[in-house]
């Protein structure tokens, strides 16, 4: 017996879909650039959230703007906040481990996602309990196709697929995205091009970061509601999302994302207790990395970005 | 006339030894000035040093009068040096045009970077037919023509070029001296790393011998050619 219709486990395995994909092109970013996978990743999504909330609740009591000019600001202002932290933690803490064993940056950075989950749940009021997130989005519906859907989930997939996309772009098209690739592959010749390494490992690391923030922001805006822990299991799962689609690829990483929520979808539709889901979708990618150690889009030394 | 690059009493190691002990060198501007030595001898290290890519222990460097010693990688790039790396190097994910640009990165200007492609093309013709090509699926020849052509789309005042024949055909290897001497031709000052004694010694008009760290031999080609020590390098290399 299905607990919703079959339209909704479509939406929502949409809306999944994008926001894991964003938080995998994070992981999988940084281990590009860089070779380290960074663990607090989950944990910059869920400050992210909470800075958005922030920033709408101290413009809601003093100044009045439209609905949508709120969706910018806080959004905005959430991708900035991340984007610096990123920068920061990159520059003094992942930047001064190169050359060290890998699996140092992944505990530190396990350490420091460890730090800001606490520092949320102590230092924001209340910080333990979940805290409602604005209904900032129309949640009127639409029909599509014969699609029943709501507005907000339109919005959170276009606006999660728009984000991908630019980002794609960015790195496809422009200057900054032509360092960053040539960094991921070779970053010695990349510096005898004259390319600022440490400039475009920051720079990667603030716009893996900022997406990782406006993956927050969504996911606040589907559920109306964000909290402390909401990156552990996000965390996991684009990490997974990204391995699986292959560590290195961004559109592996998106694959991969969209791969997880499906398997979600499928574990739900499957099992009539929901909670079967998640452990679904984590043992078909084991059994495929069993199959696919490398991932589906495999990446060899020099398969970069 | 001034120097472009001078080295002076450089010392550089990887661990605990160091791979070059004092050496001295000079790069005169308009010349191609050529570094030979046997495998490990150190040329690829001295290199290394220049572009600040592995640390100098002592000793100085200047390009055009100015100290590099111990600058930042890019900020010395910036200066007009650009790198034909040994082992070519080519970006392997990156199309033939990606590639040139890679090279032209600091440039803004999107007219000049669009008529240096044009001349690169022009040199390596056969690169046109390639341009969205992976360069990590062409032949070894091809990201070779590839490398220097990356590297000239800097316009650069002094081109390092690192073992530009290593592992091609004789006849990739003949095309490689007679672009080289173009190079030159366009007042572009070259630094050339190199094992082929006799053709190299042909286009340059300096050298250096390198020996276990050491500058054994220096002079004009013609003479250097001459001495002992070329005689044996050459007679090394060559069986
Ligand atoms: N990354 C490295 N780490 C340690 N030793 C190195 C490294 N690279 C080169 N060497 C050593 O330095 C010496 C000189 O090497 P190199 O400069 O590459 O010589 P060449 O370019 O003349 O063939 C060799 O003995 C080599 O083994
Ligand atoms: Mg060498």
């Amino acid at each position: 017996m299905l607990l919703g219709s079959l339209d909704q486990y479509l939406i929502n395995g949409l809306v999944l879909g994008v926001i894991y994909a964003m938080v995998a092109v994070g992981f999988t970013l940084f281990f590009g650039v860089l070779n380290v996978i960074k663990f607090s990743h989950g944990d910059v999504l869920m400050a992210g959230a909470f800075a958005a909330l922030i920033a709408y609740i101290s413009l809601q009591n003093f100044v009045s703007i439209s609905i949508w000019m709120m969706v910018v600001i806080t959004t905005t202002f959430a991708f900035a906040a991340m984007a610096l932290f990123g920068a920061i933690v990159a520059r003094f803490l992942v930047l001064p481990l190169r050359g060290a064993p890998p699996l140092n940056t992944l505990l530190i950075t396990l350490m420091l996602g460890l730090a800001v989950r606490e520092a949320v749940r102590l230092f924001y009021p209340n910080g333990s309990n979940p805290k409602p997130f604005p209904k900032l989005l129309p949640d009127t519906d639409i029909f599509i196709f014969g699609l029943e859907i709501r507005h907000d989930s339109l919005i959170i997939i276009f606006g999660g697929l728009a984000a991908i996309c630019f980002l794609h772009l960015l790195i496809k098209k422009t200057r900054l995205g032509l360092s960053i690739q040539a960094v991921a592959q070779d970053s010695e010749t990349a510096r005898l091009m004259g390319i600022n390494f440490q400039k475009i490992v920051l720079g990667t690391f603030a716009l893996g970061s900022g997406l990782a923030a406006l993956a927050g922001v969504l996911n606040g805006l589907y559920y109306n509601e964000i909290n402390f822990s909401m990156g552990l299991l996000l965390g996991v799962v684009g990490f997974s999302s990204a391995v699986v689609g292959g560590l290195g690829s961004i559109l592996g990483a998106i694959i991969g994302g969209f791969l997880f929520a499906l398997l979600q979808t499928i574990g739900a539709i499957w099992f009539e207790v929901p909670a079967y889901k998640d452990v679904f979708a984590f043992v078909v990618i084991i059994a495929v990395m069993a199959w696919r150690p490398t991932g589906l889009l495999a990446e060899t030394k020099s398969d970069r970005v | 006339m001034p120097n472009l690059l001078e080295v002076d009493d450089l010392y550089v190691g990887y661990d605990e030894a160091d791979v070059l002990s004092g050496v001295s060198l000079k790069v005169k501007p308009g010349k191609i000035t050529c570094l030979l030595g046997a495998n490990g001898a150190g040329k690829t290290t001295l290199i290394r040093a220049l572009l600040a890519l592995t640390p100098t222990r002592q000793g100085k460097i200047f390009f055009d009068g100015e100290e590099i010693t111990h600058q930042a990688t890019h900020n010395i790039v910036r200066l007009g040096i650009s790198t034909i790396p040994e082992g070519r190097r080519v970006f392997p994910k990156l199309t033939v045009i990606e590639n040139l640009l890679t090279g032209a990165i600091l440039e803004k200007n999107k007219r000049k970077i669009g008529s240096r492609i044009e001349e690169v093309l022009k040199i390596f013709p056969q690169l046109s037919d390639r341009k969205k090509q992976l360069a990590g699926t062409m032949s070894g020849g091809e990201q070779a023509m590839l490398s220097i052509g990356r590297g000239l789309m800097s316009a650069p005042r002094l081109l390092v070029i690192d073992e530009p024949s290593l592992g091609l055909s004789p006849l990739f290897v003949k095309e490689n001296f007679k672009v080289i001497r173009s190079i030159k031709e366009r007042g572009i000052t070259v630094l050339l790393v190199e094992q082929n004694v006799k053709q190299t010694l042909e286009i340059a008009d300096y050298g250096y011998l390198i020996a276990q760290g050491k500058v054994v031999a220096s002079g004009a080609s013609a003479e250097l050619n001459k001495t002992d020590q070329v005689q044996l390098a050459y007679f090394g290399s060559k069986q």
